[in-house]
C-alpha cells in the first residue's frame, strides 16, 4: 500500500516536471537576451565596462573628426614620437607640397616641420609611393626617379629635422620587370622594413642601408600585408597571421588568438602599440582590438559599427596611440568634409558614457546597401546615445533566399519584434503599404525642409495623398549610341525596327534592361497585366534583338565588363556606365542601361569615339521612366516612432543624401547638384587614361567640373520623369526568364507572353 | 450497508476517473497550447483586419471564397487527395499482402521504408537533376529520339508529384497494412480453408473485414501525410510551381510572406473545418 503512495506522488512529481519543463521551452530567454550582445554591442571588452542584472555598462571610445588647420591632400603616415609629440608626413592640399608637420597638443593643431627636398617635390623628376615615420622622427620615404630609359626607385631617409640623404639600398629587379616597393615600415629607429613587389620582405639597417635580414613570405596562392611594432614583423594573409622576431630574422611561435582575431575580423588597416610591441592595437573594419602577444584573446576596444571605422568609404592610412584612453586615426574617407576626404578623427575614452548606447534602432533590407551603412555612421557620430542595428538579411551567408527572408521579417513584425526602419529593396512595397505595415512620412519629408524633385519622392503616394514609402535615390534608365543607331528622343517603336542595335548583348540582359522601361506600362487598373502589351514587348524586341548567337555566353562567360557586379543579387550588368569601354570600341552599337552616377568625363571620352554619340532616356513602351532606389519606410509597429522619424529625416538631408557610392541620384536637388558638378575637380584639370579589359584600349579625358548646361540638361531631364519603373520582384524574374527564351528562340513571343501570363496568374490572384 | 457500499463504488470510479485524467493531462496541456489555444486565435483572426486588427465580421471568408488562387488551390489539393489516397491504399494493401505471405517480407519491407528515410531536399535534388528542361530525363528520351519537356513546368508536374507522393509512403502504408494483417488469427483462414474457401474468398471474407480498423487509421494517417508533399514542391519549384502543383501550402506559404494573416486565418479555419468533416464522416462510416 505504502509502495503504490510513493510511486503515484512519484509518477504525479515526474509528470509535473515534464509540464514545467515543457513550458519552460516556450518562455522567452529572458536573461540571455537582455544580456551584452558581443557581436553587435561591441562592448565585449570596451574599456573596463562591466554589466550587471539592472546595471548598465559604461565606458566608450568616442569619435571626434579634428579641425586641423591643414588640408591634407594625402597623409603617407602618423607616427606618435618618443618624446610624445605626433608627427605626420604627408601633402598640403593648398601648395601641393609634401613635408612633415608636428603635434604637441595631441593632434588638435599641426606645424609644419620642413618640406620634403625640392627633387621629391618635382613631379617631373619622379614620384613618391609610400613614406614613414620612426619613433624618433626619422623620416623614409620610397621614391621612383623619372630617369632615362625607365623608373629607378629610392630610398630618402631624412632625420628629424629634415636633412635628407639617399640611402644605398638598392632594390633587386624582379626579373626583367621593374621592381617597386609595396609597403614600407619603420618600427624602430635602427631599422627599416621594406616589402617589394616579388613579395619579398627586407629589414634595413637606418645606418648604411644594407639588408639585415630578409623575409620570403607571399607565394602563389597568399599574398601578405605587413605591419610592424617593436621588434615584431606581423605578417597577414585572409586567413593567418605570421610573427617575425626583427632582433633575430625568425618565425615566432603562432600566435592562435591574433590569427583567428585577423582573419575574423577583417584585414588589419593599421596597427600600432604603446609599450614596444609587448602588444598591439590593430585597426580592422570590424573596429579597433588588442592583443598582447602571447595571449589568448583579442579584445575588442571600438566596435566599427557605431562609428566611423565601419563606413564602407573609410580608408584607414595610419593609427597614432596617444595613450590607453586616446588615439588618433588618419584616413581617406570619401564623404569626409575635407574636400580631399583625408581625415584626422580623434577617439577619446569616455567613462560616463554607456558602452552600449541607450538607444537601438533596428534598421532592415534584404541587401547590404553602402549609403545605408555610411548614413548610419554619419548619424550615430551626431547621436552618441543612438545605435543603428544594420541588417542586411541576404549578405550575412546564412544561405537565406528573398523568400525566407521576407518570411522571417513577417514573423518578427507580427511578433513587435521587427525593424524600426525598413530599406524596401526587393520587398512588395505596394503590398506592405496596403497591408498597413509602413506609416505615413508625407509630415515627415515636408519638416525635413529639403527641395526634392517630388515627381521622384511622391512615387508612392497614394490617392489620399499619404507617402508610406519615399525613394532617397532613384536611377535613370539612359541610352548611348551614335546618330546611326539612335535618333534623340526615337520611341520603342521606332527603336525596334532597327537592326543590330542590340549586337553582341546577351539575351536575359536585355530583356531586363528593357523590364525597366516597359513594365510599367503593362499594369492594369486592377494590377493585373496586360498579356497584349508584353506580346507586343517581346515580338518587337526579338525583332530588334535578331538571330542569337550561343557563343555569346563563353565570351561573357570570361569578360566581366566591369568589377561592379560582385556583391549583391542587385549588381547585374544592367547599368550604363557598364558599356561605356564596349561601346567607344564597337563592340556593341547602343549602349543602354540604368545610370546611377554621372561620369561626365567619361561620356565626353566615349562621344569622342563615336563622334556623335547621342545620351537620352532610354526607349520603352512606358515614357519618361525612373527606377526609384533605396526605397525607405518606418514600420507602423515600430517600437520607437520617433526616433525612426528622425533617422528617416536624417537620410533625406543634405547631409545624407550627398553621400555618394553608386547607389543612384539623390532625390534632394542641392545634393543631387553636388553629387554630378564635380566640384572636387574645380581647378585640377588632370588628364587621365582609363583603361578597359584590354590594355590596348584607353579613353583619355581631363577631370574637370560638369559644364553648367549639361547641369541643367541633366536636371530637367529629372524633372521630365513621370513612371516609377515596375517594382516587382516575383514579374520581373518571370519576364526575364521567358524573355531570355524568346530572345534565344526557344519559344516564341506569343508563347513567351503566355508562360509569363501563367507564371504570374497565381501571384496576382494571390 | 448497502448503501455505503454503493458510495464506495462510486468513489472508486471518480478516483479511477481522476487518475486517468491525471495521466493524459501533461498530454492534454500540450495539445492545448500548442493546439487548441493557437487554433482559437486563429477563429480570431479570421474577422480581424491583417494588421490593425479591426473587426471585419466575415469579409475575410468572402475575399477568400472570390479568391482564384484559393481556389486553384483547393482544386488541386482535392484532387491530388483523391487521387493519391486511394491508390496509394491499394497499392500498399496488395504489397503487404504480398509481403506477408513471402518470406523475405520483413527484408522488403524495409526497403519500402528507405524513401521515407530520405529527407526532403535529398529528394529535391534529384528531381531537380531529372525533371529539368536540360535534366538527366529530357538527355535520356534525346538518345533514344524522343523529344524532351519542361517537365516541372507543364502539366507533367502534377503526375511527377503524384509518383512522388506513392513512392514516399508506399513503405509507411505497407507496415502499417503489415501490422493489421498480423492481428487477424491464423485459426479463421485454416477454418476457411477446412471449409473449402479459395484466396480470393480468404481475401475478400476474412482479410478485408478484419483490416477494416486499420484502413481507418491508415486513410487518416495517409491524408495527412499527403501535405508534407509540398515540401518536395516547393524545394523544387519554389514559391510559384506550375499551376497543376499549386497547392494550399504554397498559398499559406505565399500570404504570409506578405503579411496576408486575415487571408491566412480565413483560409486555415475552413480548410479545418473541412478536414474535421471529413474525418468525422470516416470515423462514423467505419463505426456503423
Amino acid at each position: 500500500m505504502k509502495d503504490r503512495k510513493w510511486r503515484r506522488t512519484i509518477g504525479t512529481l515526474l509528470a509535473a516536471a515534464m509540464i514545467c519543463a515543457s513550458l519552460a521551452g516556450c518562455s522567452k530567454g529572458g536573461a540571455a537576451g537582455t544580456g551584452k550582445d558581443s557581436g553587435t554591442g561591441g562592448g565585449d571588452s570596451q574599456g573596463n565596462g562591466t554589466e550587471s542584472a539592472g546595471e548598465q555598462a559604461m565606458g566608450r571610445f568616442l569619435e571626434e573628426e579634428l579641425d586641423t588647420g591643414v588640408v591634407f591632400g594625402n597623409i603617407y603616415d602618423m607616427k606618435k614620437l618618443d618624446d610624445g609629440s605626433l608627427r605626420i608626413i604627408g601633402t598640403n592640399e593648398d601648395n601641393g607640397n609634401s613635408g612633415v608637420w608636428d603635434s604637441a597638443d595631441g593632434g588638435k593643431t599641426w606645424q609644419s616641420v620642413y618640406d620634403l627636398p625640392d627633387e621629391m617635390q618635382n613631379s617631373e623628376k619622379g614620384w613618391m609611393d609610400y613614406a614613414a615615420i620612426s619613433p624618433g622622427g626619422q623620416v623614409v620615404c620610397a621614391f621612383n626617379e623619372d630617369v632615362s630609359g625607365g623608373v629607378h626607385p629610392v630610398l630618402y631617409l631624412m632625420d628629424k629635422e629634415g636633412k635628407a640623404d639617399k640611402m644605398s639600398f638598392e632594390l633587386p629587379k624582379e626579373g626583367e620587370s621593374l621592381n617597386i616597393t609595396t609597403a614600407l615600415l619603420f618600427p624602430s629607429n635602427e631599422w627599416i622594413v621594406l616589402k617589394d613587389g616579388a613579395g619579398t620582405v627586407y629589414q634595413i639597417n637606418v645606418s648604411d642601408g644594407s639588408v639585415k635580414y630578409t623575409y620570403e613570405l607571399d607565394s602563389d596562392t597568399s599574398v601578405f600585408q605587413v605591419f610592424a611594432v617593436g621588434n615584431n614583423l606581423i605578417a597577414q594573409d585572409e586567413t593567418q597571421v605570421l610573427c617575425y622576431d626583427l632582433q633575430t630574422g625568425e618565425q615566432k611561435a603562432s600566435e592562435e588568438a591574433l590569427s583567428k582575431g585577423g582573419s575574423e575580423k577583417g584585414l588589419f588597416h593599421a596597427v600600432d602599440t604603446l609599450d614596444g610591441g609587448e602588444s598591439v592595437y590593430c585597426l580592422s573594419g570590424g573596429g579597433l582590438y588588442h592583443y598582447k602577444f602571447g595571449g589568448s584573446v583579442m579584445e575588442q576596444l571600438i566596435d566599427g559599427k557605431m562609428n566611423s571605422l565601419g563606413a564602407p568609404a573609410f580608408y584607414p592610412i595610419a593609427l597614432a596611440m596617444i595613450d590607453e584612453q586616446n588615439l588618433l586615426i588618419a584616413a581617406n574617407d570619401t564623404n569626409a568634409s575635407s574636400v580631399t576626404g583625408i581625415c584626422l578623427l580623434k577617439y577619446t575614452y569616455s567613462a560616463d558614457t554607456p558602452t552600449k548606447p541607450d538607444k537601438e534602432l533596428k534598421m532592415y533590407s534584404l541587401y547590404d546597401n553602402k549609403e545605408i551603412r555610411q548614413s548610419i555612421s554619419r548619424f550615430q557620430k551626431e547621436h552618441t546615445d543612438v545605435y543603428v542595428n544594420y541588417q542586411a538579411a541576404l549578405s550575412e551567408g546564412n544561405g537565406m533566399n528573398v523568400s525566407d527572408a521576407l518570411k522571417t521579417l513577417a514573423t518578427e513584425i507580427m511578433a513587435d519584434n521587427g525593424p524600426d526602419v525598413l530599406l524596401l529593396d526587393g520587398m512588395p512595397v505596394e503590398t506592405y503599404i496596403e497591408k498597413g505595415i509602413l506609416k505615413d512620412l508625407s509630415a515627415l519629408l515636408k519638416e525635413s525642409g529639403g527641395s526634392y524633385f517630388e515627381n521622384i519622392l511622391n512615387a508612392y503616394q497614394d490617392a489620399q495623398g499619404q507617402i508610406c514609402a519615399a525613394p532617397a535615390r532613384f536611377m535613370i534608365p539612359m541610352i548611348h549610341a551614335g546618330s546611326a543607331y539612335y535618333s534623340p528622343g526615337e520611341d520603342f517603336n521606332a527603336f525596334t525596327e532597327r537592326k543590330d542595335t542590340m549586337v553582341n548583348m546577351l539575351p536575359g540582359t536585355v530583356a531586363e534592361k528593357f523590364w525597366y522601361t516597359c513594365g510599367a506600362a503593362w499594369q492594369k487598373e486592377d494590377k493585373t497585366l496586360d498579356e497584349a502589351k508584353i506580346r507586343e514587348f517581346l515580338t518587337k524586341l526579338k525583332n530588334a534583338y535578331g538571330e542569337y548567337d550561343s557563343s555569346l555566353e563563353d565570351v561573357s562567360a570570361g569578360m566581366s565588363v566591369t568589377s561592379e557586379g560582385a556583391g549583391t543579387e542587385l549588381m547585374k550588368e544592367i547599368y550604363l556606365s557598364q558599356g561605356n569601354f564596349d561601346l567607344a570600341f564597337g563592340r556593341i552599337n547602343t549602349n543602354f542601361g540604368l545610370c546611377k552616377d554621372m561620369d561626365y568625363g567619361m561620356q565626353q571620352a566615349v562621344n569622342k569615339k563615336l563622334k556623335d554619340g547621342v545620351i537620352d532616356l532610354m526607349p520603352g513602351q512606358a515614357d519618361h521612366v525612373f527606377v526609384p532606389t533605396m526605397v525607405l519606410g518606418i514600420s507602423s509597429k515600430s517600437a520607437q516612432p520617433e526616433l525612426a522619424e528622425e533617422f528617416v529625416k536624417y537620410l533625406f538631408s543634405q547631409d545624407a543624401q550627398k553621400i555618394s557610392q553608386s547607389g543612384g541620384f539623390p532625390v534632394e536637388k542641392e545634393s543631387f547638384r553636388s553629387v554630378i558638378d564635380g566640384h572636387e575637380y574645380e581647378g585640377q584639370g588632370n588628364l587621365v587614361s582609363v583603361g578597359g579589359n584590354d590594355m590596348d584600349e584607353m579613353l583619355d579625358y581631363a577631370m574637370e567640373p560638369t559644364p553648367e548646361e549639361e547641369i541643367t540638361k541633366l536636371t530637367e531631364l529629372v524633372e521630365s520623369l513621370k513612371t516609377p519603373s515596375l517594382q516587382d520582384d516575383v514579374i520581373k524574374e518571370a519576364v526575364v526568364e521567358q524573355g531570355e527564351k524568346v530572345l534565344k528562340g526557344e519559344l516564341s513571343p506569343e508563347e513567351g507572353a503566355a508562360a509569363i501570363m501563367q507564371k504570374v496568374k497565381i501571384y496576382l490572384a494571390e | 450497508m448497502k448503501v455505503s457500499g454503493k458510495r464506495k463504488s462510486r468513489n472508486n470510479n471518480n478516483r479511477k476517473n481522476m487518475r486517468g485524467f491525471l495521466w493524459i493531462l501533461p498530454s492534454f496541456l500540450g495539445v492545448m497550447v500548442f493546439y487548441l489555444l493557437p487554433y482559437a486565435d486563429v477563429v480570431r483572426r479570421s474577422f480581424l483586419g491583417a494588421v490593425d486588427n479591426r473587426f471585419v465580421g466575415i469579409e475575410n471568408y468572402k475575399t477568400v471564397l472570390g479568391n482564384t488562387a484559393f481556389q486553384l488551390a483547393v482544386k488541386n489539393t482535392l484532387l491530388f487527395t483523391l487521387l493519391c489516397i486511394p491508390v496509394l491504399i491499394i497499392v500498399a494493401l496488395f504489397c503487404a499482402v504480398t509481403l506477408y505471405k513471402s518470406k523475405y517480407g520483413g527484408l522488403i519491407k524495409s526497403a519500402f521504408l528507405m524513401p521515407m528515410a530520405l529527407p526532403a531536399v535529398s529528394v529535391a535534388l534529384v528531381w531537380r537533376l531529372l525533371f529539368h528542361s536540360q535534366g538527366l530525363l529530357n538527355h535520356w528520351l534525346s538518345n533514344v529520339d524522343i523529344a524532351g519537356n519542361d517537365w516541372m513546368n507543364s502539366g507533367s508536374a502534377f503526375w511527377i508529384l503524384f509518383v512522388s507522393y506513392i513512392w514516399k509512403n508506399l513503405g509507411y502504408d505497407i507496415v502499417l497494412w503489415m501490422a493489421g494483417l498480423a492481428g487477424i488469427s491464423t485459426n479463421i483462414y485454416e477454418a476457411a480453408r477446412v471449409d473449402g474457401a479459395g484466396e480470393m474468398q480468404c481475401f475478400f471474407y476474412i482479410t478485408l473485414p478484419n483490416l477494416k480498423s486499420s484502413l481507418y487509421t491508415i486513410t487518416v494517417l495517409s491524408f495527412l501525410n499527403s501535405f508534407k508533399v509540398f515540401r518536395e514542391a516547393y524545394l523544387v519549384a519554389g514559391d510559384y510551381p506550375h499551376e497543376s502543383i499549386y497547392m494550399m501550402q504554397h498559398l499559406f506559404n505565399n500570404w504570409f510572406r506578405v503579411f496576408s494573416f486575415d487571408k491566412m486565418a480565413a483560409a486555415a479555419v475552413l480548410e479545418s473545418v473541412v478536414l474535421l468533416a471529413l474525418i468525422m464522416l470516416l470515423q462514423r462510416a467505419w463505426d456503423s
